[in-house]
């Protein structure tokens, strides 16, 4: 199975939220939109240094900023996400066969064990 | 939570085992037992070398039978939470025989994969059966709390998916 990602991509969305303000920032963006100021709020951090955090979640395509001049709200884009969980969903079906296998050699080792119990 | 929803950043899988919650912990930590079931279809799992405490390291060999001969697959890792009967996390990156860690690239791994991966495993006794969750996530490379990570995600992943109609 094979599936396309951007790799690039991937690797700036997972550098973007290898950052605990800003995953604190998407959090509260993932409630709703939210101005620069309303997300600072939380953060004993001076504007610019939110901002840039924010820049750096704009360039990984997991924050949109509304066009309004004055407020420009940001809110969560989670298409990049989605992207993520392409490489680990290939493993489901993996892990669902060992775990089958698991399940019939316990099956193996405990022999009557499953026969008298009611499951 | 179901196998489907949540946590699309990871392979979230929830089983239940009529055994002991102590013979399932053996199933990941007892070489013996780790390698008749843990090979894919088709694969053995000649080595698996494990020191299984926290900052121990594994080493885990998958050999699959090719047209062109056996074809051998190297894994590393390192154990990061042991709690006997509760509770296994380690990490798991492709590597060499000498547990030299390779990018995935290098082998022919889907793009996108990321160099390092996290599987936990959760156990829990159910009246003499066990409960087993196994996560199983990517780790971004600079992050050392991975767990932070994976919970902020898990609640992203929620809203990406209620939003996904758009």
């Amino acid at each position: 199975m094979t599936i396309a990602i951007d790799e690039d991509r991937l690797s700036e969305t997972f550098a973007a939220l290898a950052n605990s303000t800003r995953r604190a920032i998407l959090a509260r963006l993932a409630e709703g939109a939210a101005t620069v100021n309303e997300l600072a709020e939380p953060f004993e951090m001076r504007l610019p240094a939110v901002s840039k955090h924010i820049k750096v979640l704009e360039r990984a395509g997991l924050v949109v900023r509304g066009q309004r001049a004055q407020y420009r709200p940001c809110a969560l884009d989670a298409t990049p996400l989605e992207a993520i969980s392409t490489w680990a969903e290939q493993y489901r079906p993996v892990w669902e066969t060992r775990f089958d296998r698991m399940d019939d050699y316990l099956t193996q080792l405990q022999g009557p064990r499953r026969a008298k119990r009611t499951r | 939570m179901t196998d489907n929803d949540g946590s699309r950043d990871a392979v979230v899988i929830e089983r239940s085992f009529d055994a002991p919650v102590g013979l399932i912990w053996q199933m990941w930590t007892d070489p013996h037992h780790f390698k008749a079931w843990y090979g894919p279809n088709g694969a053995t799992v000649p080595v698996a070398k494990m020191d299984v405490r926290v900052g121990g390291t594994r080493l885990v060999c998958m050999e699959m039978q090719t047209p062109d001969g056996a074809m051998q697959m190297w894994f590393t890792g390192e154990y990061r939470e042991v709690v006997e009967n509760q509770r296994l996390v380690y990490t798991e990156s492709m590597s060499d025989e000498n547990g030299n860690v390779l990018s995935p690239s290098d082998i022919g791994m889907p793009d996108g994969h990321p160099v390092t991966t996290e599987v936990s495993v959760e156990l829990e006794d159910i009246d003499g059966r066990t409960k087993m969750v196994m996560t199983h996530a990517g780790i971004p490379g600079e992050s050392p709390g991975a767990a932070g990570w994976a919970m902020a995600l898990d609640k992203l992943a929620a809203y990406a998916g209620a939003h996904s109609e758009r």
